[in-house]
C-alpha cells in the first residue's frame, strides 16, 4: 500500500519537473541546471523562478486540495456524485469575490472576501441543516444544493446589474484558472497540514463509510466526526477556490479514479488524492499553457480531456 | 540579484549624471500618466513595445510607434501591418513567458480588458506597464500624444492627435445644425443591448444629430427589452456588422411594420470595428453614421 503512495509521489515529482521544463519559451536542460545552481540568465531565472515554479506549486496545491475535499465530501454525504462544490461553497466564494470587485477592491481583498464568502456558505449550510430536528447526510445534501442554487441566483443578479466594464474581471474569476493565482503558499501549506491532521481519522472514516449505525456500534462518535470532516473539507475547498477560482472536475473524478485502482481505504485514498489531484492539475495546466502557445487554454478543458477517458477506461476495466 | 546590482549601478550613474548636469535630467526622463491615473516615467524612448488589446495596437501605430511594436494579442487586425506581428495570446489570457522572452520596455495594457492578476505580475517583475482606455474623443487624442511621448515619436504622434482633433471639430461643426432624429443603436441582438450617451458610440450618434432614445439610461451598455424599443419608436435603427455588410441582426424588427424605422426603411448597418474601438478610425465611423442618418432624414 505504501508502494502505491510512493509511486504516486514519484509521478507527482515527475509532473512538476515536466511543468518546470516545458513552456512557450524553450529552456534547455543545461540552462535549467544553471538556474538550479543559482546562475543562468535573467530571463531564464524569471521564467523558471517567477513564472513556472509558483504556478506549478499553485496548480499542485489547488489540485490536491480539491481532490482531498472531494474524497471527504463523498464519505460524508455517502453520495458518489458529491464534489467539493456540491454544498454551495464555490457559490459563496464567488459572491464574496464579485462583491469585492463591484466595490473596486484590489486582488488581496478580493481573495480575502472570497474566503470569507466560502466560510459564510459553510456556516449557513451548517446552521440550516442542523435545524431543530435530527440530522442526516441527505438533509445536509439537500440544504447545500438549495443554498448553492441561491448563490447561483445571486451571482447571476450581480452579473446582470454590474457596469459592463467590470464584467470581464468577474468572468475571469468565475472561470477559474491557475494563471490568476497570486501566491502558491496558502494552498500548499493548507494541503500539507490537512493531510497530516486527517490521517489519524482515516480509520474512523473507513468505518463511517459503511454507515453511521455500524460506526456508532463500533465506538466511533459519529456526529463530531462528521462535523470535523465537513469543516475540514470546507476549509480545503475555500483555500482552493481562493487560490485559482472554481476549477471543476478534479474534486469529483480523482477520488473515484483512485478508489477504482486502490480500493476504498481512506488511509490510502486521502494522501493518494492529494498527490494524484495535484499531479493531474499540474499536467493539465502545463498542457493548457503550451499546447497551442502563445494561445492559452483554460485549464478546465484539459483536466476534463485527460480525466474523462482515463476514468471511463478504469471504470470499464473494473467490471 | 544580478539585475538588482545592475539597477543599483544604473541608479548611481543616473544620480551622478543628474547632479552633474541638472538640466539634462528632464531630457532623460519621459513621463506620462495612464488612464488609471498612474504616472510612468522611463529613462529612454520605448523601443520594444507590446500591446495587450487590439485598440492599444491601433493607438500605438497611430502614435507613430508602429515599427517598435514587438508583439500583439489576437484580433489586432488594424492597421494591416499589425497582422504580420507575432502573437502573445489573447487579451484575456496572455502568454507571460512569450511576453517576457521579448524583453519589452513598454507594455500597453487595457484598463478593464486584461486580467488584473496578470498585469500586477508584470509590474512586480519590473516591466513598465501603461494602462489605456479612452472614453471620450479628447481621450483618444490625448492617449495618442502620451504614447508618442513614451515612444519618442512626438512629431508623428502629436500630428496624428491634432488631425483627429481637427477632424472631430470639423465634423461637429458640419453636423451642428442638422435636424435631430430619434435613433436606437443595437449593440447586441440576443440579449438586446444598447448604449447610453456616456458611451463613445452614444457620443458619435449625438455628433451626427441622432437623439439616442436610451441615452439617459444609467448603465453604459444597458440590457433592454424589445417592448421599450417599440414604445420609444425610433425613426432609425443602427447596428454594427463586419465591414458594415447587411446581415440578419435587424431582421427581428421587420416583424413590426408599424415601427417608424421599419416603415421608412431606416434599418442601417455600419462597420463594427471602427465604431467600437476608441481610435482615430472613429472619424470614419462618424462619417458613416452621419451619412446613414442623413439618408434616414430623407426617408422620413
Amino acid at each position: 500500500m505504501t508502494r502505491s503512495l510512493l509511486g504516486l509521489g514519484m509521478l507527482a515529482l515527475a509532473s512538476m519537473a515536466f511543468a518546470l521544463a516545458l513552456g512557450s519559451v524553450t529552456v534547455s536542460p543545461a540552462d535549467l541546471w544553471q538556474v538550479i545552481q543559482g546562475e543562468g540568465s535573467t530571463l531564464h531565472r524569471t521564467l523558471l523562478l517567477d513564472l513556472r515554479l509558483p504556478r506549478t506549486l499553485a496548480a499542485f496545491g489547488t489540485g490536491g486540495l480539491l481532490a482531498v475535499a472531494g474524497a471527504l465530501m463523498q464519505v460524508l454525504l455517502r453520495n458518489p456524485l458529491a464534489d467539493p462544490y456540491v454544498l454551495g461553497l464555490s457559490g459563496g466564494a464567488a459572491v464574496g469575490a464579485l462583491l469585492a470587485m463591484l466595490m473596486g477592491m484590489g486582488t488581496l481583498i478580493i481573495s480575502g472576501s472570497a474566503f470569507a464568502g466560502a466560510m459564510l456558505a459553510t456556516v449557513l449550510v451548517f446552521g440550516l441543516a442542523h435545524g431543530t430536528g435530527s440530522w442526516t447526510p441527505s438533509r445536509l445534501l439537500l440544504t447545500g444544493v438549495v443554498v448553492a442554487a441561491g448563490w447561483g441566483a445571486v451571482i447571476t443578479l450581480m452579473l446582470a446589474i454590474t457596469p459592463s466594464y467590470k464584467l470581464p474581471g468577474m468572468l475571469y474569476w468565475l472561470m477559474g484558472d491557475v494563471s490568476y493565482a497570486r501566491s502558491p503558499w496558502p494552498a500548499v501549506v493548507v494541503l500539507a497540514v490537512s493531510v497530516v491532521v486527517i490521517m489519524p481519522l482515516a480509520r474512523n472514516l473507513n468505518v463511517l463509510a459503511r454507515g453511521p449505525m455500524q460506526a456508532a456500534a463500533l465506538g466511533v462518535s459519529v456526529r463530531p466526526l462528521e462535523w470535523t470532516i465537513y469543516v475540514l473539507a470546507s476549509l480545503l475547498t475555500a483555500t482552493a477556490v481562493t487560490t485559482a477560482g472554481s476549477i471543476g472536475f478534479v474534486g469529483l473524478i480523482v477520488p473515484h479514479m483512485l478508489r477504482l485502482i486502490l480500493g476504498n481505504d481512506q488511509r490510502i485514498i486521502l494522501p493518494a488524492s492529494a498527490l494524484a489531484g495535484g499531479t493531474l492539475l499540474v499536467l493539465a495546466d502545463t498542457l493548457a499553457r503550451t499546447m497551442i502557445a502563445p494561445e492559452q487554454l483554460p485549464v478546465g478543458v484539459i483536466t476534463a480531456l485527460l480525466g474523462v477517458p482515463t476514468f471511463l477506461y478504469l471504470l470499464h476495466r473494473s467490471r | 540579484m544580478v539585475s538588482r546590482g545592475l539597477n543599483f549601478r544604473f541608479a548611481l550613474g543616473l544620480l551622478i549624471a543628474i547632479l552633474a548636469h541638472p538640466i539634462s535630467a528632464s531630457e532623460m526622463q519621459r513621463c506620462a500618466v495612464d488612464d488609471t491615473g498612474k504616472k510612468l516615467c522611463i529613462s529612454a524612448p520605448a523601443q520594444r513595445v507590446i500591446t495587450l488589446s487590439p485598440g492599444a495596437t491601433e493607438l500605438v501605430f497611430a502614435a507613430g510607434a508602429g515599427d517598435k511594436v514587438m508583439a500583439v494579442v489576437n484580433y489586432s487586425d488594424y492597421p494591416p501591418a499589425a497582422l504580420e506581428l507575432p502573437l502573445i495570446g489573447s487579451h484575456t489570457r496572455v502568454d507571460m513567458e512569450a511576453l517576457l522572452a521579448l524583453n519589452p520596455d513598454l507594455v500597453v495594457t487595457w484598463v478593464t480588458g486584461n486580467p488584473p492578476a496578470q498585469v500586477e505580475l508584470l509590474q512586480e517583475l519590473g516591466v513598465s506597464t501603461f494602462a489605456i482606455e479612452p472614453r471620450t474623443f479628447a481621450g483618444v487624442s490625448s492617449v495618442i500624444e502620451r504614447l508618442a511621448t513614451l515612444a519618442g515619436t512626438e512629431p508623428e504622434g502629436f500630428a496624428e492627435a491634432e488631425r483627429f482633433r481637427v477632424g472631430i471639430a470639423a465634423l461637429t461643426q458640419q453636423y451642428a445644425g442638422v435636424e435631430p432624429i430619434p435613433v436606437f443603436y443595437q449593440v447586441w441582438e440576443k440579449p438586446l443591448m444598447t448604449v447610453n450617451n456616456e458611451h463613445l458610440i452614444g457620443k458619435v450618434l449625438k455628433l451626427c444629430g441622432g437623439v439616442n432614445v436610451f441615452g439617459d439610461m444609467q448603465r453604459l451598455i444597458p440590457r433592454i427589452s424589445a417592448e421599450v424599443v417599440l414604445q420609444a419608436d425610433p425613426d432609425a435603427i443602427l447596428t454594427g456588422s463586419v465591414d458594415g455588410v447587411s446581415d440578419d441582426q435587424l431582421d427581428e424588427w421587420k416583424k413590426y411594420a408599424g415601427l417608424a424605422a421599419v416603415e421608412k426603411n431606416n434599418l442601417f448597418f455600419v462597420p463594427a470595428s471602427p465604431i467600437s474601438r476608441p481610435t482615430p478610425r472613429l472619424l470614419d465611423a462618424i462619417q458613416t453614421v452621419c451619412g446613414k442618418l442623413e439618408s434616414a432624414r430623407e426617408n422620413l
